[in-house]
């Protein structure tokens, strides 16, 4: 290159073109936080070509030197601001009507694994407190015994990170649960398949549990208005975790690393839809559950509805375009 | 820049970046900062509504949603605190910030709030066993990545701190050496005044025995270099400087 800065010294260099790295340099801290005019934008796309020949001119000539260090912090710290993704209105709707049902839809084995899985446990707990109330004594929590035996509600979570642990254990509560039961899929899924069995045989003994003294109805009255929507949130928390295994386990022509990543950003998809509908769930259950205003078929119709829109929205015919 | 494992990527324009990969040392120091931040705003959140009520009582008395919000709010808070730090401000947590960290996408690119969110699920499975996962993965890993990092496609790089006045050099020292004038270029590479500045820069941190030594041996060494006579001790560190500022100057 024989630019005007070739030949001279790194100082020489420094001093003539300070002034327009620290103007690049203000420029983009500034862009970083508002928005600029038109004509500082276009001051700033200058600048930034003007540096990053700079940049490859101090590699060459002063490799090592604390100018190029500063010249590539420069460039990285403007790259970072120029080609940010833009959070318009637009991206989060498409976010919404095509990503996300995009991302659960193509992982229908990972969904149908999960909800297998929740069914089988479900079964199983229920079988056995049907055929042996004995059981119940091992795979429903004690406080709910003790309600049950007293004919009262109580208002514990469905979900349990440890199923067996009293209710006032530590990890119970459904975000735990549900960010678990992603996080294990690490564990090339295992993990993420024992924590569905065990909810579901939990749920299955409770429920088995409750119908055998009498109080069947009123758990499920209780239930219906948040279940369903914890049970989905459950559901696609697991798929995520699943997706991220399979990506594990087989990572198919890509390198392990770059598949799990691939899967990662598929999961963050499915967790934006699990942190909001467990919330949903969570202001249900204590709105609108315990309330004696609202008829169980009231709230069997909203927590059923509720569940369908959702499901339906996932999984349910495409919108025309996309 | 120090020798650690380096990020490389390449913008658009065909520019070449290397930037230094952060190690367990400064993101646990981050880390601690932001726990400590978290630690604080509910203190002083708690603090500031205590003079106007009763938490107790009044957290007793707000309907089962209100409670059911204030419980979720958090729990959720110290997730939140990352993943919203992260997505909005360049990577960086007022922890990494203060311990000069950022997390950038593996091509060097910012990170979004996809990112954001994935490498702090991530956090569930690793702080119940005390992050030991993620300390070894950092520690271990060609990339320094931990878990999260690794599904959400994450680097946390150093934010080095680079300071140009170190190229300002006071053309009056050249007053007492105007033998240097021109000479300069051939006893000091491009690299050569790098480490000079380094000395120039650094001596008021020596122990002053050392530091006349330096100044000597280097005075002596480079003067040789330069071919004119080497300066009395008492001048060597006034040699250096007109030979940096003769350097500075250029041709």
């Amino acid at each position: 290159m024989s630019g005007p800065a070739a030949g001279r010294s790194v100082a020489a260099f420094v001093r003539a073109r300070r002034p327009a790295w620290e103007r690049l340099g203000a420029l983009t801290a500034r862009a970083g936080g508002s928005r600029l005019p038109l004509a500082e934008v276009e001051e700033l796309d200058r600048l930034y070509r003007r540096a990053a020949a700079d940049l490859a001119h101090a590699r060459r000539r002063f490799p090592g030197s604390d100018a190029e260090g500063y010249l590539a912090e420069l460039i990285a710290s403007a790259y970072r601001v120029l080609y940010r993704p833009r959070p318009r209105g637009a991206a989060l709707l498409h976010l919404l009507r095509a990503s996300i049902p995009a991302a659960c839809r193509r992982h229908p084995g990972a969904l149908g694994l999960a909800t297998a899985l929740l069914v089988t446990g479900a079964a199983g707990g229920a079988l056995a407190v049907a055929l042996d109330p004995g059981a119940a004594e091992l795979l429903v929590p004690l406080p709910v015994r003790e309600a049950v035996a007293e004919h009262r509600m109580w208002t514990g979570h469905l979900l349990s990170a440890a199923p067996g642990v009293s209710g006032a254990a530590l990890l119970h509560n459904n975000v735990t649960v549900a960010v678990l039961s992603f996080g294990l899929g690490l564990t090339a899924g295992l993990g993420t398949a024992l924590l569905l069995v065990l909810n579901g045989a939990l749920l299955g003994a409770v429920l088995a549990h409750a119908a055998i003294h009498g109080m069947g109805g009123a758990v499920l009255a209780f239930v219906a208005g948040h279940g369903p929507l914890e049970l989905s949130a459950l559901l696609i928390a697991a798929q995520a975790g699943f997706v991220l295994a399979a990506a594990l386990v087989d990572p198919g022509e890509w390198p392990r690393r770059t598949a799990l990543q691939v899967a990662g950003r598929e999961s963050a998809m499915l967790l934006a839809v699990v942190v909001p509908a467990l919330v949903l769930a969570a202001l249900l259950e204590a709105g609108v559950s315990p309330s004696g205003t609202f008829s169980p078929q009231a709230r069997a119709v909203l927590g059923l509805g509720l569940a369908a829109t959702l499901w339906a929205w996932l999984l349910g015919p495409r919108p025309s375009g996309g | 820049m120090a020798g650690g494992p380096v990020l490389e990527f390449e913008t658009p324009e065909r520019v070449a970046v290397a930037l230094e990969l952060a190690g367990v040392g400064a993101r646990a120091y981050a880390w601690l900062l932001d726990a400590l931040f978290i630690f604080l705003a509910w203190v002083t959140a708690l603090l500031l509504y205590s003079i106007s009520g009763d938490l107790v009582r009044e957290v007793q008395a707000l309907s089962i949603a209100g409670q059911v919000l204030a419980a979720l709010s958090v729990l959720l808070a110290g997730w939140g605190w990352d993943v919203a730090w992260e997505a909005l401000w360049g990577g960086r947590t007022p922890g990494k910030r203060l311990a000069s960290i950022r997390v950038v996408r593996s091509d060097g690119g910012p990170v979004g709030l996809t990112e954001a969110l994935v490498r702090n699920a991530l956090r569930a499975v690793e702080l119940p066993l005390a992050y030991a996962p993620a300390i070894l993965a950092v520690a271990l890993s060609a990339r320094r990545q931990r878990l999260g990092d690794l599904v959400a496609g994450t680097l946390v790089v150093r934010q080095a701190r680079f300071d140009l006045s170190r190229y300002d050099l006071p053309a009056t020292a050249l007053a007492r050496f105007p033998q240097l004038r021109g000479r300069a270029a051939a006893a000091l590479s491009a690299e050569g005044f790098e480490r000079l500045a380094d000395f120039l820069r650094r001596r008021p941190a020596l122990e002053p025995g050392a530091r006349a030594r330096v100044a000597v041996r280097l005075a002596a060494a480079l003067a040789a270099r330069a071919s004119v006579a080497p300066p009395a001790a008492g001048e060597a560190e006034g040699f250096l400087e007109a030979l940096a500022a003769a350097h500075a100057e250029g041709r």
